[in-house]
């Protein structure tokens, strides 16, 4: 699969301030992404789990600069677009979509679906009248919907539905690379495989990349070509997927990978469990040094003074901890 | 076998909505003995949480149970008053839910609350009720229980929420444990450590529990006998390697061919097409024969019964009557789902 690069983060780093105090004096600072680089290369999926508040729908957001990076570069085919203007970025909106997880929240209810999807195309000048009619009429094919279902709004379809709409309102602009983020986890198991089968279809018809964000980390593996694990703003460790779900080097990603839940009773008798003890620490007042440490099983004094890096241990699989 | 202690037959609960009669469960029939721990599994809409709202009494307007009965040690549950069944919910049975912070008043500190919840039921003085709170709190894993227990709702995180939901609710040892979702809105790691507690509880306090998920991977670890509720109707019933290893009902196996397994290969899922039944007009035949690929006519026409075998395992499908025709395509999935 190791083909050119589409989309590439370097160091990037997103803070969001919090004031407090008398006349907001003091500012303190939510690090949501700390020093992350990865890359996506062209057709691949690159999966991103961690638990919730761990950074990773900021990192898909700050990445096609929904929100501004507070520092680092994001190299889209090979062009940095961190800094460019308004104007500038929108031919790379028209390359780069979203997925959200939520299809109630996501879709304006008061918008026919015509409406939803037919948005994108006049936003970036594409279509108009019949011409956009017919683009719609086939991108609700594409999706699994029937014609008929443009003139009728949002709250007359089901879950999986909407996230079909959301997904045809993605691809009305002919997109390279899509965020997918959390797409399935508001669906219900049987819908759930539905989208996913229709998204690696979606992915083989257009040349698609993906950046899916789930904690759902059996679908991941699934759907996954690279997987990247995220603790507390950081990237711990990313590796082809094969390769982290049998040989998990980091200790956060053992014990994430210990604790989903198997449907398979043997199995789950079978494994080991390293259950975390403990909370998520805030964000706001991270441990010093490895912000694992505090739930980590071989924390060491090391560990507290300074930041591990990002190393690789094997080709293509990178960990950042002492013990590697 | 143990003994039952608490019995649900032919259990229907309606919601008479502006649009019509909603049957959300129609004829739910099952038992749970002492010191089991069942699992009830489905998707949204298929009842499973109404089943459990039935069973404590909980149902808001306009929500009723129509007909059937629920036996706690053989008495009827749906004749109590209202004040006999405030006795029941806490001190015989208890329930935990979804969203933990919802479920908790945020004006009144944790300890307030689990006190309230110990003089209520149990003739004890204040002092002896906040000692047992704390016994409560820390048995559920929460450190350092004396400060704790002055915290409100929102100084705890959504893990440790749900520990104090479930000291509240062990907090007049109840002999069941009804748990609604309990780990939906956690993350896998603290799931982790919920469903561990659970266990541990079930195994050493004896206590019966209903676990209510839509994750079958919960399920597996945590269940020794598992339903499968499908449009207000019990699809199957067995023990956990039933299920998992010999299912019958073709909606069971569509669930565990629908879920990606942990294979280096990259396999395609294998989805149930289609959408659940619309519960204000249920379907005439069997609720999930729309999206069945074996079903026949009769399963348009009539509602299948229960197919029992010697151990238990029951199945509402028409695929295992004896008129039923050899199907070469179900027979082999039968029990190879997850070969």
């Amino acid at each position: 699969m190791s083909g050119q690069r589409l989309i590439e983060a370097v160091h990037l780093k997103k803070y969001f301030a919090k004031e407090s105090g008398f006349l907001k004096k003091q500012t303190q600072y939510v690090k949501a992404v700390d020093d992350v680089s990865f890359y996506i290369d062209k057709k691949e999926t690159l999966g991103l789990v961690g638990e919730s508040g761990c950074g990773k729908s900021t990192t898909g957001r700050t990445l096609i600069r929904l929100y501004q990076p507070t520092e680092g570069s994001i190299l889209y085919d090979g062009v940095d677009i961190s800094h460019l203007s308004t104007t500038e970025l929108m031919p790379y909106r028209k390359k780069m979509q979203m997925i959200f997880q939520d299809p109630y929240a996501s879709l304006n209810a008061r918008m026919t679906v015509a409406d939803i999807i037919g948005e994108p195309l006049e936003i970036h000048n594409l279509m108009q009248g019949k011409e956009k009619a017919e683009r719609i009429r086939e991108l609700l094919e594409t999706v699994g919907l029937r014609a008929s279902h443009a003139s009728r709004y949002p709250h007359e379809f089901s879950g999986g539905q909407r996230q079909r709409i959301g997904i045809a309102r993605a691809l009305a602009v002919n997109p390279e690379f899509i965020i997918c983020d959390e797409p399935i986890s508001a669906l219900d198991v049987s819908i759930q495989a539905q989208v996913v089968n229709m998204l690696e279809d979606l992915q083989e018809q257009l040349g698609l990349t993906y950046l899916f964000i789930a904690h759902d980390l059996s679908m991941v593996r699934h759907i996954s070509n690279r997987v990247g694990v995220m603790y507390l703003g950081s990237l711990v460790e990313i590796a082809d997927r094969n390769e982290l779900y049998n040989h998990p080097a980091h200790p956060y990603t053992q014990a994430l990978l210990s604790s989903i839940p198997i449907a398979d009773p043997e199995l789950t008798k079978q494994k080991q469990s390293i259950v975390l003890e403990g909370d998520v620490p805030s964000p706001l007042n991270p441990p010093t040094g490895c912000k694992f440490r505090t739930r980590c099983r071989y924390a060491q004094q090391r560990c507290a003074e300074e930041t591990p890096q990002l190393v690789e241990i094997s080709p293509g699989h990178c960990g950042a901890c002492h013990m590697l | 076998m143990s003994r039952k202690i608490l019995e649900v037959d032919q259990l229907r609960t309606s919601f008479f909505t502006h649009l019509g009669e909603v049957q959300a469960i129609r004829g739910v029939s099952f038992c749970l003995n002492e010191g089991e721990s069942i699992g009830i599994v489905g998707e949204s809409g298929s009842g499973k949480s109404v089943t459990s709202l039935s069973i404590m009494r909980l149902l808001q307007h306009p929500g009723k149970v129509v007909g059937g009965e629920i036996r706690l040690h053989g008495e009827n549950l749906l004749q109590y008053t209202p004040q006999q069944m405030r006795k029941v919910r806490g001190e015989k049975i208890a329930m935990i839910f979804q969203d933990p912070m919802t479920s908790m008043n945020p004006v009144y500190t944790i300890g307030n609350q689990i006190e309230e919840m110990i003089l209520e039921h149990k003739n004890l003085t204040k002092q002896e009720a906040r000692e047992r709170a704390v016994e409560m709190l820390g048995m559920v894993g929460i450190p350092s229980p004396e400060q704790r227990l002055k915290n409100y709702p929102h100084e705890f995180s959504g893990g440790m929420r749900q520990r104090a939901m479930i000291a509240m609710a062990l907090s007049c040892s109840p002999q069941i444990l009804i748990a609604d979702e309990p780990t939906t809105a956690l993350d896998v790691t603290i799931q982790a450590q919920i469903l561990r507690l659970i266990k541990k509880l079930n195994e050493e306090m004896n206590m019966s529990t209903i676990l209510i998920t839509h994750d079958l991977g919960v399920v597996a670890d945590v269940c020794q006998r598992i339903l499968v509720m499908y449009g207000g109707l019990i699809m199957e019933e067995g023990t956990r390697s039933q299920i998992f290893y010999h299912p019958r009902h073709p909606y069971t196996m569509g669930l565990l061919k629908s879920i990606p397994k942990a294979s280096d290969q990259k396999q395609r899922l294998i989805p149930i097409l289609g959408t659940p039944p619309d519960l204000l007009h249920p379907p005439a035949g069997c609720p999930f024969c729309s999206r069945c690929s074996f079903a026949m006519n009769i399963c348009r026409e009539k509602q299948p019964p229960y197919f029992k075998d010697a151990d238990g395992h029951r199945v509402m499908c028409w695929l295992l009557s004896e008129e039923a025709p050899y199907v070469e395509a179900y027979e082999k999935q039968k029990g190879g789902v997850r070969a």
